[in-house]
């Protein structure tokens, strides 16, 4: 009797099939240790602008400072006391380092979701939801430079320098909370940041927005912290001593919290959008800088930017890495303008499209309190300023926000408009009604 | 070596066996309500669910058919060797058989006609545009890369029109009642999957596809993108509801239109800002 398989053989491999399918929950991931990067000034010499550029020491002070406040990886958090986070900053990740050198310990700080059977999730917090669904795009350290950062127009948001475009405070100030909220609940329409509402619980939302302050925090205190470092000897001990960094710490901190009580609310009550109001509105567009950005028919190819087909060619035609010398390849004149108009992060930038039909979106909401902000306090690291109070009173900040609503579904608005003679307006001729 | 045999028909028995359990488990049988798994909660469904029996009928009597003849033969025919070493039986060589094969291929095309006419009804029922019902749209909704934009008429029941609610991710329907919607892609292929209801549509770039689906239990129900659309296609996810009465539909609506009308903070200092 010849066998040429074991029977028990193959019924093992048949018994390992079974277990290995669909119980992935066997095996838990080990995404390994993640490791901030560093800001550039810490180590390039960045001409006029304050770096650390051939200062070992001072770089290694500022290092060792900023492990020491807010740990030395992602893997152990540490907040400094004060920081504008929910409990202190106890939702930011299962594990919280507290206390220094020897006495140094990882606390266990908040598990999963219920509260309840910690060790069923040990990988919860914001630094975990962060890291699940944010960071390849807005990077580890919250730089906007995740893996998958470079294929997007308009890029990830870089968090380091609390700089946030879509809020609800004064022009230049920290976001609310709630601004941050609004972003991660809704996303930001038109662009690839994502509405999480339907991914994310409330809890690890709110978990996730104070990781995103914590790494603006984090990221704010480096930079003030090399600033600071720019200025002494590399030789001089006492170079960012406690004081300092004290002062520095809760100079950050301050200017979070002082945000959250300066929430912009319109001073009167919405006009109604009647069309005296929408065409009073139409008349401000046209006689104010709108169209010198927006364009006159709104389209986004306002003659101060450069030509929507040349930008088109430079940020989508082709490579993203190649980018550089697509703009090298333009007329001098043009390369300047594009160099002019990037925005505060030194991404490509583009004044919005307002006559897209119902296409038309918001980045940051579309209710008219959202563009009563846009409109009044401007777009932070956009280039699109203010108009409150000046040029626009009460009164015409709700004539604009009503023109700029109607205008999707009434394009002859503008099309029909009596021209009014501009610099750069682009020609009548233009005027295609959709 | 019958041992063979006995090894097949336990394949046999416990693939049976997997479908005899599924019928008793919620996770293992079709999404249905987590309450009452054999409930399909739309009409469209109970009739696809129809047509899957049916379906699952013909191939598990086809497969029990075929799994006892196999392992009859594997065990009647075993080979067996004497003490010599020598096989007992001599193995038969024939070249085909025209009459079964015949057989065995009009039996199948039989069936598969069969099939083929009888689901033309749900078919046509679910997918022909002449069936879609004369209701006024639900709402439009368009997919992107990666979401799903919803649009209702606001009061003006109208589409398209200024005062449209548009929300990302949330469906919202009233039971009882076949809901229309008109769906859309804005830059790539998606597919509108409604799993319990069992509509499943895909979202073609420059096609208004009208798409059309009831549900007799109000509640949570999920929707998913079914198409590879990219890298976020795992979470191109929604949330669907279905409203007891229209006037709950209603008032959702309202709700929502209200927040999206705002143009005021009620309280600047409420520490949620709510
Ligand atoms: C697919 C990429 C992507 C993912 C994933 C992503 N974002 Fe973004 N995010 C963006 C882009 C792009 C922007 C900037 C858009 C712009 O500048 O117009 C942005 C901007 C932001 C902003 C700044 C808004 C402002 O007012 O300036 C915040 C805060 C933010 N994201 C948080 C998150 C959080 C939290 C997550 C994870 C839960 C996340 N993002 C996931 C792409 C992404
Ligand atoms: C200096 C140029 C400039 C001027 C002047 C300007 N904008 Fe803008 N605006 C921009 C840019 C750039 C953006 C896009 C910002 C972005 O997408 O990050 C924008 C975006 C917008 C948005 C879209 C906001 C969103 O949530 O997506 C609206 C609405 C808007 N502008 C209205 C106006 C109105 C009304 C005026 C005149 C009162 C005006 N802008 C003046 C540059 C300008
Ligand atoms: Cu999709």
């Amino acid at each position: 009797m010849v066998s040429r398989f074991r029977p028990a053989r193959r019924l093992g491999l048949i018994g390992l099939l079974f277990a290995s399918a669909g119980c992935s929950d066997w095996l838990s991931y080990d995404p390994g240790s993640l490791r901030y990067i560093e800001a550039e000034a810490m180590t390039r010499d960045l001409g006029p602008k304050p770096n650390l550029h051939g200062k070992p020491k001072l770089q290694a002070k500022v290092r060792e400072t900023m492990a020491r406040l807010y740990g030395p990886d992602p893997q152990f958090i540490r907040v400094p006391k004060g920081a504008p986070l929910m409990l202190g900053g106890r939702y930011l990740a299962s594990h919280l380092r507290e206390g220094d050198g020897q006495n140094a310990r990882d606390r266990r700080i908040y598990e999963g979701d219920s509260f309840q059977d910690p060790k069923l999730r040990p990988q919860s917090g914001g630094y975990t939801v962060y890291r699940r669904n944010c960071l390849h795009c807005h990077g580890v350290t919250g730089a906007g430079d995740g893996p998958t950062a470079a294929f997007f127009f308009p890029r990830p948001r870089d968090f380091r320098r609390g700089i946030f475009k879509f809020t609800s405070t004064p022009t230049g100030a920290r976001p609310h909370r709630d601004d941050l909220r609004r972003t991660i609940v809704k996303g930001l329409d038109g662009t690839s940041m994502p509405a999480f509402e339907p991914i994310l619980s409330p809890s690890e939302i709110e978990q996730v927005v104070d990781y995103v302050i914590f790494l603006s925090l984090r990221g704010e205190t480096e930079l003030a912290l090399i600033e600071e470092a720019s200025i002494s000897e590399e030789g001089d001990n006492d170079a960012l001593g406690e004081d300092i960094v004290q002062e520095i710490v809760s100079g950050v901190f301050t200017r979070w919290k002082s945000a959250q009580a300066q929430v912009v609310n319109p001073a009167v009550a919405r006009t109604e959008p009647t069309r005296e109001s929408i065409l009073r509105g139409r008349d401000l567009f046209l006689a104010s800088d709108c169209k010198d950005c927006h364009g006159r028919l709104a389209k986004g190819d306002g003659a101060s930017f450069v030509e929507t087909k040349i930008s088109d060619e430079i940020i989508f035609g082709g490579d993203p890495s190649k980018m550089a010398d697509r703009v090298a390849a333009l007329p001098e004149k043009v390369q300047a303008l594009w160099k002019q108009k990037l925005d505060e992060w030194g991404n490509p930038l583009r004044p919005a499209n307002l006559n897209r039909g119902k296409e038309t979106t918001y980045k940051g909401g579309r209710r008219p309190i959202d563009i009563y902000w846009r409109i009044a306090k401007g777009i932070n690291g956009a280039q699109m300023p203010g108009h409150y109070p000046s040029p626009f009173d009460d009164r015409k900040m709700w004539d604009i926000v009503n023109f700029v609503l109607a205008l999707p579904y009434e394009p002859e608005l503008l099309t029909e408009a009596p021209v009014a003679p501009t610099a750069g307006a682009p020609a009548v001729a233009d005027a295609r009604p959709r | 070596m019958r041992h063979w045999s006995i090894l097949f028909a336990m394949a046999a028995v416990g693939a049976v066996g997997a479908f005899v359990y599924a019928y008793f488990s919620p996770d293992w049988w079709l999404p249905n309500p987590p309450g009452d798994f054999h409930h399909s909660v739309s009409r469209f469904g109970r009739e696809i669910d129809k047509l899957f029996f049916i379906i699952l009928a013909i191939t598990g009597a086809v497969f029990v058919g075929t799994q006892v003849v196999l392992v009859w033969a594997m065990h009647r025919f075993a080979d067996e060797t004497d003490s010599q070493g020598n096989p007992v039986r001599k193995a038969d060589y024939f070249h085909g058989s025209q009459r079964l094969e015949v057989i065995w291929t009009i039996i199948p095309a039989g069936i598969l006609v069969f099939i083929a006419l009888y689901q033309m009804g749900t078919w046509a029922e679910i997918k022909y545009r002449s069936a879609a019902p004369k209701v006024p749209p639900l709402a439009e909704v368009t997919a992107r890369q990666f979401q799903w934009v919803i649009r209702y008429p606001g009061p003006d029941a109208k589409l398209n029109t200024v005062d449209d609610l548009v929300v990302v991710d949330d469906l919202h329907f009233t039971r009882d009642r076949m809901a229309l919607i008109y769906l859309r892609s804005s830059d790539v292929l998606h597919s509108f999957f409604l799993p319990q209801l069992r509509v499943k549509q895909d979202a073609v770039p420059g096609l208004t596809i009208p798409v059309w689906f009831d549900a007799d239990r109000a509640g949570d129900y999920e929707l998913v993108c079914a198409e590879l659309c990219g890298w976020g296609h795992y979470k191109m996810r929604g949330k669907v509801y279905v409203h007891e009465t229209e006037e709950q539909l209603r008032q959702w609506i309202d709700e929502k239109l209200a927040e999206q009308n705002r143009s005021r903070l009620t309280m600047t200092t409420a520490p949620n800002g709510r």
